[in-house]
């Protein structure tokens, strides 16, 4: 409950995991059938959230597949093996270490867990380097591979950089509240 | 999809600048508020589906119970009792569903109005009670209604204690800082001095009465 308001939370929750109804549901217009009945048949293949999958395979209703970013046979594993680094780990999945790290216990993949990790170890290292040393121009480019969490740590970086050499070279104390942005209103 | 239009609302919160406030989006809070009400028009259908179902069950185990009856006709109530069942957890599981996007839904509007609420209590310690105007029109009412009555709340504390706490923490070296002035303030009684405030001004003023200008956006303060 304590990452009940977290946005962040809330929109991990939001990716996509393959499922497949056990039984059928009544009631439901999720896929704007064609029919009348509203119902799910049983063995329909469905793309669902995660945080209606969770509890929905908790009771048994439905089986999940790993989404591909995180299966066993999956390209992404090669490719973080090959040079974690560099893999456009955003467009496969934004909140890719939270769901991770959410999914893993459900299905009890114990290989989910030591491949975040790596994939995680090496990329930290990357995020922190390219923080520091990467110039305005490059770093839009650089920012599309990242997940959330690693464009939040790059983020950080750069500004506790920005911080250090404001301290060393000394600056004005006092700031315009971040709320009201820094446009100035414009002459005459 | 369910719980999409929520979604969507909670993206708003993130794609804004940290600190920064996007303008309250009226139109899918109600969207999905609708979508809300739509759940549960579904759902209570469905209620009342698996009660019939119980109820049934019910009977026939009374009926079964009181009465002697052959192998064959126990056979027969058996397979009925069967189709009842998946019938009634096929319920279950469509007024389930229903129950945790209406869970869902709520969660992504707490977290829409707890967010802002959090960036517009921050407010109150910046400007004093009166709110920019490009910040108030992305405000809604009651997020106006709470800004008021937070600001009032600090101000009566700050009052008690006979203490300012909107000033920097951070002693200053100097009580007098050099500031430039961005925008045409008029004559202003300051602590010390009676001063001109007007645009490209440059002066030197007491740190405290600079502070709030500054907080504004009104002034800048020059270093060295």
């Amino acid at each position: 409950m304590a990452k009940y308001y977290d946005v962040d939370d809330i929109l991990a929750e939001e990716e996509l995991v393959p499922a497949v109804f056990q039984h059928t549901a009544n009631g439901i217009g999720l896929f704007d059938s064609s029919d009348d009945t509203n119902k799910v048949e049983a063995g329909s293949k469905v793309e669902l959230p995660f945080w209606l999958v969770c509890e929905l395979y908790l009771r048994q209703l439905v089986s999940i597949r790993v989404p591909p970013c995180f299966d066993k046979e999956s390209k992404t594993r090669e490719e973080i093996g090959a040079d974690a680094a560099h893999v456009d780990l955003r467009s496969r999945c934004p909140y890719f270490y939270e769901l991770g790290c959410k999914i893993a216990p459900l299905i009890g993949d114990k290989t989910i867990g030591p491949f975040l990790l790596v994939a995680f170890r090496i990329r930290y290292k990357e995020v922190l380097i390219k923080a520091h040393t990467l110039t305005l121009a490059v770093a839009p480019k650089y920012l599309t591979l990242l997940t959330n969490e690693e464009a939040k740590l790059y983020e950080a970086g750069q500004s506790s950089i920005a911080a250090f050499k404001k301290w060393r070279m000394g600056g004005p104390r006092l700031q315009i509240a971040p709320l009201l942005g820094r446009k100035r209103k414009p002459t005459g | 999809m369910y719980g999409k239009k929520a979604s969507e609302l909670v993206k708003e919160c993130v794609s804004a600048e940290p600190g920064q406030l996007t303008t309250f989006n009226n139109d899918l809070f109600a969207q999905v508020i609708e979508e809300c009400n739509g759940h549960l028009l579904h759902l209570q259908p469905l209620m009342r589906k698996i009660q019939e179902h119980e109820n049934k069950l019910k009977d026939k185990r009374r009926s079964e119970d009181e009465m002697a009856i052959s192998e064959d006709e126990r056979r027969k109530s058996e397979a009925e009792k069967t189709v009842i069942q998946t019938a009634m957890k096929s319920d279950q599981f469509g007024a389930l569903i229903h129950h945790l996007s209406l869970v869902r839904n709520k969660r992504c509007l707490m977290a829409y109005v707890y967010n802002r609420a959090e960036v517009i209590k921050s407010l109150g310690w910046v400007v004093d009670c009166v709110l920019p105007e490009e910040i108030e029109e992305k405000l809604s009412s009651s997020e106006k209604e709470y800004f008021k009555n937070h600001a009032a709340t600090l101000q009566s504390y700050t009052s008690e204690l006979d203490l300012d706490l909107t000033v920097d923490m951070v002693p200053p070296k100097d009580p007098y800082i050099k500031v430039r002035v961005l925008d045409d303030i008029g004559e202003i009684v300051l602590s010390d001095q009676v001063a001109n405030l007007t645009r490209h001004a440059m002066l030197f003023l007491r740190r405290t009465d600079a502070e709030q200008y500054i907080s504004q956006g009104l002034m800048e303060e020059l270093a060295g």
